[in-house]
């Protein structure tokens, strides 16, 4: 047998997933799946206005309230806070409240049917005060809303000297960019279930992406030590981010419950309270100024990014940094000023979502390379090609780029693939007789992987693998599968270190009582830092085994391997390794300038997007996708190129669909019904392609993927919308009655 | 509050036995007739792998197969559906053989968190049953022959109404193709 | 949702009998819309009248050409009868646009005509309306009212009938059967349902104790030459943004036949009267489908978010003429 260094055994191989099985039976077990006995119903009666104080709570009539269990603000043990960054947003409305469904009171009884009654018999009594509902407005102060000037976190990213190229500057270009809020929609709703008491402490069930950010809440809000409390994940159906944070809020909710009651307490959203209430995309609003020569070079960028935050800071500052870093793409300009805020309104807080305020910021700078290329009389992609980054220059954090960066190679790959230029002149010629119009178009970009400066140094994320007495190796790791493929590329990864067969890899299921902090499921980071903390755990227990004789450094089979454990295991009872992150060196980022490394690795990709425009009834739909990337190895390709299409149609939806309608800050349209993503019918062949440029610090060369797919699609649909009608457009999402706005306009 | 007489015999009130015919095994329930067929499997009768996404008959995760149709059963009252024979995910394989579709989603990777996946399978079975039988869609080109492509315009349309937000669509097609082409081409 | 009793009806009479005997009783047929009404406590009846069970589910020729449409046909079933698909194409076109596979196989031909009309605010209990409860003012008029009517609202309400089904009925001249206490009568399908005027609460004009027995299609050749467009948000399983049901007939360049409804636009599916009386006896060309579909949209009126829909309307209506003309019985 050959050994793992010369020839891949596993990674780089399409393996079924691990839990494929148990998900296509019925047989995985999501929370709502679960039941204990004596279990309540616990549900949430929130605020129905955006700002003002509860003077009174009515509760209404014919409801049995005394066999009812009800928690309010007072009955909380610890911190009436979510311990996240800034701890400004309450588990429970005291008195003062700050956005539409704000949650204020819990109740709990073994009756489904009448929490519902109960739930909707109550009503406030209030004083309202003034809301604040657009960027605008927040960032003009017409309240303040929160803190002193209504700002969560502003940055600066300061390259060069901007201000010294727009004298001499021979063409400048102005544009402003808007994109809006999004749903994450996983199919499955929020929930948990929680058993809470004195003696044992609290222990929660749940859906969710981040255990330990569970798990660090809910020590705050009982007030226990750490031991006491106990965090499980569910079988998770699906999370984009919509999981990363308010999983902590539900699970307070229920522990609190579960606390006052003595009871086990389920809550699961329904689905018009889960889109109401979670969290969402951050809308936008950027603008940009930039100064090019008239040979097509980018001389100062100066770019104004906003986001809107909603009423609480929860994890605004660092979907801002993200989308802030990323703003300025991946083109070389010796002169960038990047000034971002995100700011306050009085809708539910903007949370997490796949790409992280990266799509946002990519959105408008694609845009707006489009309109600089169009004011040069250059081609869109002449244009990108003359200011693409190369290895050895900087990004706009003075990054400098150590990795063979090829980006024209990927837009030459992603031109022939999709037929990009043919199809740019047969449309063209087409386009004059028909009244159906096609066009073609696309973005690039990159993506970073990982936390964001010295996020992941502070993290110290923790990975254990430990031999098993069936002399199984198990990963153990709080980094949860949410459909992305944790278990299995996992799996992959180890089995490949150890040179040992796939099958003997298990992954446990994250519970804080039993798997280590290795951070949380986000930021592209999985793959890429959990991944190589995997490969390092891993080969901690081979070389244990080794050391103690009981294995051969090489040329040994899976069977071998397995015996060793369990000979081990034998002797010197358990077998355990931990690998904890470790910052590669020459990673240096100053926090206070924002400059310098921001992220470890890049992703960097072009995508195509064919699109047919029916003027007459101004409906848009895209026809083809080509989605090329450089994301270092990839671990497992089937499952790789099922993140890229996913991230695709979350993007076509985005960028075509998926229109939150706010209604004095509230998500009027909070209905599948009525907010409206992509069907199988709307989503058109995707075809993706990976260049693969092994990443030294990733495992077996791995970076990251998951976010990438998220920022390339709203671009370039626009731009092959564009190229198809002539008419630009700067905002998504774009609804018909949107492009009829536009199509309009452009022919008065 | 006016106390009405409820007609007799005719109504029954409260709960009512209702006797459900699921994966070929009788169930004998005592139910309010305002549980849902979704409820009545998930919660009375232990069969949690059908789903709810929306339980407004807008996701589709809680299709089901009601004498080999498919139907949201978030929408259905239990009790309207005795003496009928009733398929979920759990009765779709053959004891450890998985379905040719069930396995053709891993094969494709038609899912990637799996909460849809019960709902995809069972419509898409019953999907291909309605093919077979020539029932058109809407984008059936011509409308009244009966002999219509396999073709992947017919399976998406035809699939529209489950959504899947991961996006794995282009592996539920291609699942569906892998399982059911060689039937279709006969 | 509310606890009710329920019972099931093995025919007509027995089902009218039921309802007349019991206070807040309603007929459930495939639930689609009722259920989910009940859910989010909408609609809260105390007896449910299970009407599945009822002999009501054929269709059937006509001497004479029609086709008489039992009230429980299903939807898939309805779309897929070969008759429909070669006689009135634009029926199993309307039926297939409208919902998923799954909830046709549910819906039936009277359910879908007794689906209420209705709006987000309709279902937002803590929004005021006026088909929910009279009285309490509409949110839709200064609110989002994207999806709302542009045609015979009132300022009551601006809610639309969400059938496609209904639409083509409406182009087909179909008749509603029905039966009541000792009465059975016949209704044509464009006064089956109501304006909301200032009683918005009232979707049809069917009476509390009648029950839809079936729907009669008349003979009507040149349907053969029919189609059905939907504008929507996305490719399938959407609400219409507008819709058109149409059917035409040219001898010689001149329109013989015309017959055209719109959907999405109106708090009943909307049969163009005025547009057909343009188009009957004229020369069939893409000018005449203009004014025609002018003239119809003339007593539009549009509300801060649904104004385009008026453009959109008469885009569609001549888009459709002008395929149909051009295929002139080619389907």
């Amino acid at each position: 047998m050959s050994s793992p260094k010369t020839e891949r055994r596993f990674v780089g191989k399409s393996v079924p997933r691990k839990e494929g099985r148990d998900k296509v039976t019925g047989a995985a077990r999501y929370v709502d799946d679960i039941r204990f006995p004596e279990m309540l119903y616990g549900a949430t009666v929130r605020t129905t206005s955006p700002r003002g104080r509860i003077k009174e709570i009515i509760f209404g009539e014919n409801v049995p309230w005394d066999e009812f269990t009800i928690v309010t603000a007072k009955d909380i043990p610890g911190e009436n806070y979510v311990a996240l960054i800034l701890n400004d947003q309450p588990y429970l409305v005291e008195e003062f409240f700050n956005h539409t469904e704000e949650p204020v009171l819990l109740l709990a009884h073994e009756d489904k049917f009448l929490v519902e009654k109960a739930r909707r018999s109550i009503r406030f009594e209030i004083e309202e005060f003034s809301p604040v509902f657009t960027i605008e407005d927040s960032v003009n102060k017409r309240e303040i809303i929160w803190g002193e000037d209504n700002v969560f976190k502003s940055f600066l990213v300061d390259k060069g000297n901007v201000d010294e190229v727009w004298e001499s500057a021979d063409v400048i270009v102005e544009g402003e960019y808007l994109t809006g809020a999004q749903e994450q929609l996983y199919i499955e709703n929020n929930g948990m279930i929680a058993i809470a008491n004195h003696e044992d402490g609290v222990t929660v069930w749940g859906s969710m992406q981040c255990p330990y950010y569970v798990h660090k809440a809910l020590i705050k809000l009982f007030n226990l030590p750490e031991e006491k409390v106990r965090v499980v994940q569910t079988e998770t159906g699906g999370g984009f981010g919509g999981k990363e944070e308010y999983p902590s809020m539900i699970a307070g909710h229920a522990a609190l419950l579960s606390w006052k009651s003595g009871r086990p307490v389920k809550i699961i959203y329904d689905r018009a309270e889960d889109m109401a209430a979670t969290t969402k995309r951050h809308p936008s609003h950027t603008r940009h100024r930039t100064a090019v020569s008239r040979d097509g070079k980018l001389l100062g960028m100066e770019i104004d990014f906003t986001v809107d935050g909603g009423a609480y800071a929860t994890l605004s500052a660092v979907v801002l940094s993200r989308g802030t870093i990323h703003a300025a793409g991946p083109y070389l300009c010796p002169n960038v000023r990047i000034r971002s805020r995100a700011v306050a309104t009085n809708a539910p807080p903007h949370g997490a979502f796949r790409g992280f305020g990266a799509p946002q910021s990519i959105f408008g700078l694609e845009r707006h390379m489009d309109k600089i290329a169009k004011t040069l009389g250059l081609s869109p992609e002449e244009f990108r090609r003359r200011n693409f980054i190369q290895e050895g220059q900087t990004t706009a954090t003075q990054q400098v780029i150590h990795e063979k960066v090829d980006l024209s190679g990927l837009m030459d790959r992603a031109f022939e693939l999709s037929g990009y230029n043919e199809k740019r002149e047969k449309f063209a010629e087409q386009n004059k007789s028909s009244r159906l119009k096609k066009g073609i178009g696309f973005a690039s970009f990159m993506h970073g992987a990982g936390f964001t400066g010295s996020g992941e140094k502070y993290l110290e994320s923790v990975v254990g693998a430990e031999a098993t007495e069936q002399g199984n190796v198990r990963i153990l790791a709080a980094s949860t599968e949410i459909g992305q493929g944790t278990n299995t590329i996992f799996g992959q990864i180890a089995s490949e270190a150890l040179g040992i067969d796939y099958n003997l890899i298990e992954v446990a299921k994250p519970d804080t009582s039993n798997v280590p902090n290795s951070g949380p499921t986000v930021a592209s980071r999985t793959c890429m830092i959990v991944g190589k903390l995997v490969e390092s755990a891993a080969l901690g227990l081979k070389q244990t085994l080794v050391g103690s004789g009981f294995l051969k450094d090489s040329g040994y089979t899976s069977e071998d391997f397995s015996n060793a454990c369990r000979a081990y295991i034998e002797k010197h009872g358990a077998l355990k390794s931990f690998s904890k992150y470790q910052q590669p060196e020459g990673i240096n980022w100053d926090d206070e300038h924002y400059r310098g490394d921001a992220y470890g690795a890049y992703a960097w990709a072009v995508y195509v997007a064919e699109v047919t425009v029916d003027p007459t009834v101004y409906e848009a739909h895209v026809d083809d996708f080509v989605a090329v990337q450089e994301v270092g190895r990839v671990i497992n390709p089937v499952l790789a190129t099922g993140q890229i299409e996913g991230g695709v149609a979350q993007g076509i939806g985005y960028t075509l669909y998926e229109n939150v309608v706010w209604r004095d800050g509230r998500m009027a349209n909070n209905q599948m019904t009525n907010y409206i993503i992509p069907t199988s019918a709307d989503i058109p062949p995707i075809r993706v392609f990976f260049a693969e440029n092994p990443y030294a610090y990733g495992p077996a060369g791995a970076k990251g993927i998951g976010e990438l797919p998220m920022d390339g699609a709203a671009p370039a649909i626009l731009s092959a919308i564009e190229n198809a009608t002539g008419v630009s457009i700067n905002h998504i999402p774009l609804v018909p009655e949107s492009l009829m706005e536009e199509l309009e306009t452009e022919t008065i | 509050m006016s106390e009405t007489n409820s007609g007799g015999r005719e109504f029954a009130d409260r709960t009512v036995p209702v006797i459900l015919q699921i994966n070929g095994i009788k169930h004998e329930l005592q139910l309010e007739p305002r549980v849902s067929l979704l409820d009545a499997l998930r919660e009375y009768v232990g069969l949690t792998g059908t789903k709810k996404g929306c339980n407004q008959g807008a996701c589709g995760a809680c299709t089901v197969l009601v004498d080999n149709e498919r139907i949201n059963s978030c929408f259905a009252l239990a009790v309207q559906y005795q003496d009928r024979e009733i398929t979920t995910i759990e009765g779709v394989a053959h004891s450890d053989q998985l379905h040719a579709l069930q396995a053709a989603f891993i094969e494709c990777d038609g899912f990637q968190c799996g909460y849809c996946t019960p709902g995809q399978i069972c419509s898409a079975i019953a999907m291909f049953e309605e093919f077979k039988q020539g029932a058109p869609s809407a984008v059936t080109e011509h409308l009244a022959e009966t002999e219509i492509e396999f073709s992947e315009a017919e399976i998406k349309e035809r699939m529209s109404g489950n959504l899947c937000r991961c996006g794995a669509y282009v592996g539920i097609v291609e699942a569906i193709r892998e399982a059911f082409d060689k039937e279709a081409a006969r | 949702m509310k606890n009710f009793a329920y019972a099931r009806a093995q025919d007509a009479d027995t089902a009218v009998q039921l309802i007349t005997q019991n206070q807040n009783a309603k007929f459930l047929s495939g639930g689609t819309n009722l259920v989910d009404l009940m859910r989010e406590n909408i609609e809260q009846p105390d007896h449910l009248i299970d009407v599945t069970g009822l002999p009501l589910a054929q269709v059937e020729e006509l001497p004479g050409g029609g086709v008489s449409i039992g009230a429980l046909v299903r939807n898939s079933h309805l779309a897929a009868n070969q008759i429909i698909r070669e006689r009135y194409p634009v029926l199993s076109q309307a039926i297939l646009m409208g919902a998923s596979a799954q909830i046709r196989n549910m819906a039936t031909t009277g359910g879908n005509l007794m689906q209420r009309t209705r709006c987000y605010y309709f279902y937002d209990t803590d929004a005021r309306c006026n088909k929910r409860e009279p009285g309490t003012g509409c949110d839709a008029l200064e609110g989002f009212n994207r999806i709302h009517a542009i045609l015979g609202a009132s300022d009551d309400c601006i809610a639309t009938h969400p059938s496609d089904m209904c639409v083509a009925l409406a182009a087909l001249d179909a008749t509603v059967h029905v039966t009541g206490t000792g009465v059975e009568r016949t209704i044509p399908i464009v006064e089956f349902h109501r304006l909301p005027e200032d009683t918005p609460q009232i979707d049809t004009n069917l009476q509390p104790d009648e029950l839809i027995t079936s729907v009669e299609l008349p003979a009507l050749p040149f349907a053969r030459n029919s189609m059905y467009r939907k504008v929507r948000d996305r490719a399938s399983y959407a609400f219409a943004l507008v819709s058109v049901a149409a059917a035409l007939e040219v001898e010689d360049g001149t329109i013989k036949n015309v017959r055209l409804a719109l959907g999405g636009v109106a708090h009943k599916p909307w049969r163009a009267t005025e547009a057909e009386k343009v188009l009957t006896g004229a020369k069939a060309d893409e000018e005449i489908f203009k004014r025609a579909a002018a003239e119809e949209l003339k007593a539009a009126r549009g509300y801060k978010h649904n104004s385009f829909k008026i453009e959109l309307a008469e885009r569609t209506i001549v888009s459709v003429l002008k395929t149909l003309a051009s295929e002139g019985g080619a389907r």
